[in-house]
């Protein structure tokens, strides 16, 4: 197993990507209405966890303007869906494109050369102040009472249809993960490793790394955008409460779970963390004890996340960046 | 013999401290030329100002004739002067391979939508950089760690991964930053030969930063001595030696 040639390995790497979309298609055969839901939002928690992980993981920058990027998809989905009966799913792309600039703007701070702890709290400032523009702007938001989505149909079928909603965010979803593999497993995506490893060092390499860290933040607000976007379709509400803190630390949690960095990792840390919090209903009161006990343990064991311990298991699941072959 | 950087005149001042004083010199083609100097002679501000780390005060650094003082560092690497650093500039967590192919970022092809695409343009450009990278690994028989994390190797092969890296995209001119500091006398002759290799074979111009007097006087075409930031001489290794302002200076023995 260990030997196996690489070709072998990343044709496999292929086969057992495209193998869980497509064996997750017959899902909605298994699930009931309430288990249908949770799917879906583990799907969105995919697409934030991605987002956030290529940030801090990948890029190596604390900032965590990503509930703002999630908030500001939302909002721009909802708006464009309420206000001017735009389709809802014309609205996947734009709130993307909102994201997109949310990232361009979070990444000026980096590239003026604040990093770390200052990032961290200037990129913390941008979720508040959006959370702060949410409440505000009423006419637009509707402040506190946040705004609901109007009903709408798709190809017949109602939007509140958590099938029809499943095969929706399954296809944003494998077409973002696809294009951030593509990203890191390429020039882009050993640029972006580069730069959190020795920017210095970057630089005399001919590689653009303000470029870089511009489009990786970019890229990250388009991810965490559309998943906003999902998200407003998702709960069919959109409040300020739901883009504040609790939101940024859950997304941290499954980043860390996950793996720092790791695309695998981001998938994993999401559906887990989704999922568990389902499982701890049995304990009525202890939920959110047992929810940071396992959290914690989970660290404790595996520092670098749940995707270590596959790469430990099989080297088919070792993320390369960089591709042979198509 | 073509003429490939010319350094006029170069001086970095930071606030009162004068690091770089009007230094001059010209480096041809295949040729190396080591700068040596006690510390805090100015030998990396040298290096800083021509690869555009460090902003000249004054002077100007030419590549084939070309202005390039003014660049960024990213830049003037496009330009085709690579550098190395001295406490070591590899990637620890990419790979032997990975670090190799960041060498080769100007020369893959594919803008970043292609990449986002998996466009056909990009995979075979991607495909062709890999080859190469391999190559490069081959002729340091270096082809089997490919997939070794950069920072699990020892420091010799790190030394060598870095070089390897440097010099992949074929730039016409080399900074080494002390490269074989750290390094056993084995692989400090091993790379003493790579660096000379380079010069002879490939005619690459090597500006070469190295503390070890007996490796310079060996390896050598040319030598530029420096002291408190300014050029004290020049000359073949047999000329310096001899030199008086030198010894006094450098060597500290008149």
């Amino acid at each position: 197993m260990t030997n196996m040639p690489t070709s072998r390995q990343q044709s496999l790497r292929t086969v057992l990507f495209w193998a869980v979309p497509v064996l997750l298609l017959f899902l909605p055969l298994a699930t009931n209405a309430y288990t249908q839901f949770i799917v879906n939002g583990m799907l969105i928690s995919v697409l934030v966890t991605l987002g956030f992980s290529l940030v801090i993981g990948n890029l190596g920058q604390l900032a965590f303007a990503n509930t703002a990027f999630f908030g500001i998809g939302a909002y721009v989905s909802a708006i464009l869906s309420a206000k001017l009966g735009i389709p809802w799913i014309l609205t996947v792309p734009v709130a993307g494109a909102f994201g997109a600039l949310g990232g361009f703007l979070a990444s000026v701070a980096a590239l003026r050369g604040i990093r770390s702890y200052y990032l961290a709290i200037i990129t913390l400032a941008f979720g508040e102040l959006m959370r702060w523009a949410y409440l505000h702007a009423k006419p637009l938001t509707g402040g506190t009472d946040g705004m609901a989505m109007p009903r709408e149909t798709m190809f017949g079928i109602s939007l509140s249809d958590d099938t029809l909603k499943f095969y929706i965010f399954l296809a944003v979803t494998v077409l973002l993960v696809k294009g951030t593999l593509n990203l890191l497993r390429s020039r882009f995506g050993r640029a972006v490793m580069a730069v959190r490893e020795n920017e210095i060092a970057t630089a005399s390499l001919a590689i653009p790394t303000a470029r870089v860290i511009l489009a990786t933040f970019a890229w990250s607000g388009l991810v965490v955008g559309c998943a906003g976007a999902l998200f407003a379709r998702h709960v069919g509400h959109v409040f300020p409460e739901s883009f504040g803190m609790l939101q940024l630390i859950a997304s941290f949690a499954m980043v860390l779970v996950g793996g720092l960095g790791s695309v695998l990792g981001a998938v994993l840390g999401a559906v887990l963390l989704t999922a568990l919090p389902e499982y701890l209903r049995a304990f009525p009161g202890m939920e959110e004890l047992f929810f940071g006990l396992i959290v914690a343990a989970v660290l404790v064991a595996m520092p670098k996340g749940l995707a270590s311990l596959l790469r430990r298991a099989s080297p088919i699941f070792i993320e390369r960046h960089y591709r042979e072959g198509a | 013999m073509t003429l490939l950087l010319e350094t006029t005149g170069l001086s970095v001042r930071f606030s009162g401290l004068t690091a770089l004083d009007g230094v001059s010199f010209r480096l041809e083609e295949g040729q190396i030329r080591a700068v040596i100097g006690p510390n805090g002679a100015g030998k990396s501000t040298l290096f800083n100002a021509i690869s555009g780390y460090v902003a000249p005060t004054s002077g100007s650094v030419l590549l084939k004739g070309e202005e390039l003082t003014k660049l960024t560092p990213h830049e003037i690497a496009e330009k085709g002067i690579r550098r190395t650093f001295q406490n070591g500039g590899l990637f620890p967590e990419l790979t032997v391979l990975e670090n190799v192919l960041t060498g080769l970022h100007a020369q893959t092809e594919g803008s970043f939508l292609d990449i986002l695409l998996g466009r056909a343009k990009t995979l075979e450009s991607e495909a062709a950089m890999i080859a190469k990278a391999r190559d490069l690994l081959k002729l340091m028989s270096m082809d089997h760690m490919a997939d070794t994390r950069a920072g699990d190797l020892s420091g010799g092969q790190q030394r060598i991964v870095e070089i390897v890296r440097t010099v992949a995209s074929d730039p016409p001119v080399l900074l080494l930053d002390e490269p074989a500091v750290g390094l056993s006398p084995v692989a400090r002759a091993q790379m003493m030969d790579i660096i000379k290799r380079l010069a002879g074979e490939k005619g690459v111009g090597i500006l070469l930063i190295e503390h070890a007097v007996e490796l310079v006087m060996a390896a050598a075409d040319r030598i530029l001595v420096m002291a408190a930031g300014a050029r004290i001489a020049e000359g073949t290794p047999a000329e310096i030696r001899e030199d008086r302002a030198v010894l006094e200076a450098y060597l500290g023995h008149a």
